[in-house]
């Protein structure tokens, strides 16, 4: 930095934007200017999402970039017809997997002619129109970046369609016998084009889509969704449905977390760690029906509330022997030799390289990341009181693993304290959602959750009640970025179900 | 008639439920090794499934419900599969991963069409999915639900091993 520049700062950046939310700034600028503040922002903000949107004059790119000291968002929005002089992807690594999604949907080149991969469109079509932009030019199947692998190595193909249970994805595992070369993901196949169905549907539709956009993250992505939609709409949630929204968010926590135990466990061969991860995570299926009605709680959220309450007694009944239950499954994993060895080291992701992808939750956090929402993000003051985020710094499957355990333990104890203290909560059938004063003009919002994965953000454009934009970005979608980065880090073949159990994403949160 | 199961996982397990699961599986068992006279062989496919399906399919072996108590096995290729369980809405670009996988299947199979998405209750037909995977493989048995629980999966697989035996009878009385 010159002498006599002063540092820049996020809050500083904040308070020249516009506020169009309390936490959200917004900074209008050409692409070039954009350009040049993206590069400084890199190493002192967490990129958060990038995409297109239809505006008064054509179209324009939004760049979300998320600070996780002091809280908030900061969005840069620049004019589309303006090009950026050099990829975004090359000072913002983390943006490349937007690079290659907004060519594919708006027919939008990265710039300085970088080639793109093929991420969206079927790998069999040869030439389509872009998605968003239905009778737009040609997209031509030459651009898509260079995939070689020679010499001794060989792609061993793994996909679509995989084990039992698991989502369907293609995974190209580069290899000369054992050892992990390098790795290709193909994850759109499941693409639903959510994001595109929302468009011209009421916001209770919509939001039953942003439910199903992650079943086995039901609670956090609708909650992002809400809270979008309850920004642009002006409506203030009541503190009890608040803390009923959190408490179905730390349920929703507990059983992921356990269920990326049973996971592991059948990843490492270990059948009795495996089967009593999967008692427990029944157990936890079955008193979240008991407590909210569902097994992954769905239909629980609503646009300014929640649609019923919490039977308090049943999960009372339940925390202690699920709390014990718990502890004595991680000290009996935690003391098996044969388990311990295969997690640690093996795909390990470094720090660095975690801010550089963006990474969000549990994976982040085990990289020694400090990114956590419920501290930083809280969108009530009254909801994480005393929260501890937990962290680790090795970045490898065990790392992550003990973020987990240590999550469910700082689950267990805010329910506990919410159920316990007498904490205000949705006790009722009450079903509040948007009246009619809510239903006006063009209004936007933008969302957020730390779900069980991660950050999710949800930015929602709604016009006469009904959606006229909705973008996605699960926790899965920046994740899964750096899934091939940890199998490239000195594992064998049998480590891919570990590195995969360990970072427990979902496919259909990437594909949407 | 495609048969549906009635979808007992909505509500909390009582104990009656328990008893239903006992009395289901040691029917499933019977006819199992009645119809076949071994184990019946399950291959899942996700055509764009939310990943609750997933979540509920993989619970099927857990202690919970052990399915392999009553002769019932996933199998990692379709050339051992009696069973196809299929979720999601039917992706397009899943098409032909899941007419493959069914190709490859030896006769008599069954396809199990799991949840609400390939029922078209959650997609509709678009660019994207098909809506209803009956557009790309006949479906013998619906097992509705959002997701149904490894309950209602259990009975579905009872109601593909019915429709196996009659298959069986139907070729063996063209013999």
């Amino acid at each position: 930095m010159n002498e006599g520049e002063s540092e820049l700062t996020l809050a500083q950046l904040a308070r020249n934007g516009a506020s169009s939310q309390p936490m959200v700034s917004d900074l209008r600028m050409s692409a070039a200017g954009a350009g040049d503040l993206v590069a400084k922002l890199a190493p002192i903000a967490r990129f958060a999402d990038m995409f297109v949107r239809p505006a008064e004059q054509g179209l324009e790119r939004v760049l979300v970039f998320a600070d996780d000291q002091s809280g908030g968002y900061l969005r840069l929005i620049c004019p589309l017809d303006e090009s950026f002089p050099v990829p975004l992807s090359q000072v913002l690594p983390a943006a490349y997997q937007e690079e290659c999604e907004l060519y594919e949907l708006w027919g939008v080149e990265p710039g300085g002619g970088k080639p793109v991969n093929r991420v969206i469109l079927p790998p069999s079509a040869e030439t389509a129109e872009p998605l968003r932009l239905p009778g737009g030019d040609r997209l031509s199947s030459e651009v898509r970046a260079p995939h070689v692998v020679q010499g001794e190595a060989i792609e061993f193909p793994w996909g679509p369609i995989r084990g039992a249970g698991q989502e369907s994805l293609y995974l190209g595992l580069v290899t000369t016998g054992e050892e992990l070369l390098d790795a290709y993901l193909a994850m759109f196949h499941k693409h639903r084009g959510l994001e595109h169905r929302m468009v011209g549907q009421t916001l209770a539709r919509a939001l039953f889509l942003a439910e199903r956009c992650e079943g086995l993250g039901a609670v956090g992505n609708a909650l992002a969704f809400a809270r979008a939609a309850e920004a642009a709409l002006g409506i203030a949630v009541e503190p009890a449905a608040e803390v009923t929204r959190c408490l179905a968010l730390e349920l929703e926590r507990i059983y992921h977390h356990i269920g990326s135990l049973a996971a592991l466990g059948a990843a490492t061969g270990l059948s009795v760690g495996q089967a009593e991860a999967e008692i427990l995570l029944e157990d936890c299926l079955r008193l979240n029906a008991r407590v909210f009605g569902h097994r992954y709680i769905f239909n629980l959220l609503e646009v300014g509330g929640v649609r019923r309450g919490a039977d308090l007694a049943a999960l009372d009944s339940a925390l202690d022997r699920l709390e014990a239950r718990f502890e004595s499954l991680v000290a009996d994993l935690l003391a098996t030799n044969s388990y311990v060895d295969r997690l640690e080291g093996a795909g390990t992701i470094a720090a660095d390289d975690a801010h550089r992808l963006g990474l969000v939750g549990p994976v982040a956090r085990a990289a020694g990341v400090a990114t956590d929402l419920r501290r930083t993000h809280q969108v009530s003051s009254t909801s994480y009181v005393g929260f501890q985020p937990a962290r680790e710094q090795a970045g490898d499957c065990l790392a992550r693993t003990l973020v987990g355990a240590a999550e469910v333990r700082e689950s267990l104890r805010l329910v506990r304290h919410w159920v316990r203290s007498g904490t205000p909560l949705q006790d009722d059938w009450a079903a509040p959602g948007p009246g009619q004063d809510h239903v006006r003009g063009p209004a936007e919002g933008l969302g957020w959750a730390e779900t069980c994965r991660g950050e999710a953000l949800v930015h929602l454009e709604v016009a006469g009640g009904r959606v006229s934009f909705a973008r996605l970005r699960p926790a899965a979608t920046r994740n899964w970025r750096a899934f091939d980065d940890a199998l490239r880090a000195r594992n064998v073949f049998t480590d891919v179900p570990i590195v995969e159990a360990s970072f427990w994403l979902t496919v259909a949160g990437f594909a949407r | 008639m495609t048969p549906i199961v009635r979808d007992l996982g909505a509500q909390p397990l009582s104990g009656a439920a328990h008893g239903e699961i006992d009395a289901a599986a040691a029917r499933l068992k019977r006819r199992s090794q009645k119809v076949l006279r071994r184990s019946l062989h399950i291959r899942t496919v996700d055509t764009g499934s939310c990943g609750a399906c997933e979540s509920e399919i993989r619970l099927l072996s857990s202690p919970y419900y052990d399915f392999h108590r009553l002769g019932l096995f996933f199998t990692p290729t379709p050339r051992h599969a009696d069973c196809l369980l299929v979720t999601g809405p039917g992706c397009r670009a899943m098409d032909h991963a899941l007419l493959s996988a069914y190709e490859a299947m030896p006769a008599p199979k069954v396809v199990v069409a799991v949840g609400a998405c390939p029922l078209g209750g959650v997609f509709g037909a678009d660019r994207y999915t098909r809506g209803e995977i009956t557009d790309v493989v006949p479906v013998d048995v619906v097992v509705p639900g959002c997701p149904p629980s490894p309950l209602a999966l259990i009975h579905g697989l009872l109601l593909a091993l019915d429709r196996i035996e009659e298959r069986i009878t139907l070729q063996e009385g063209e013999q």
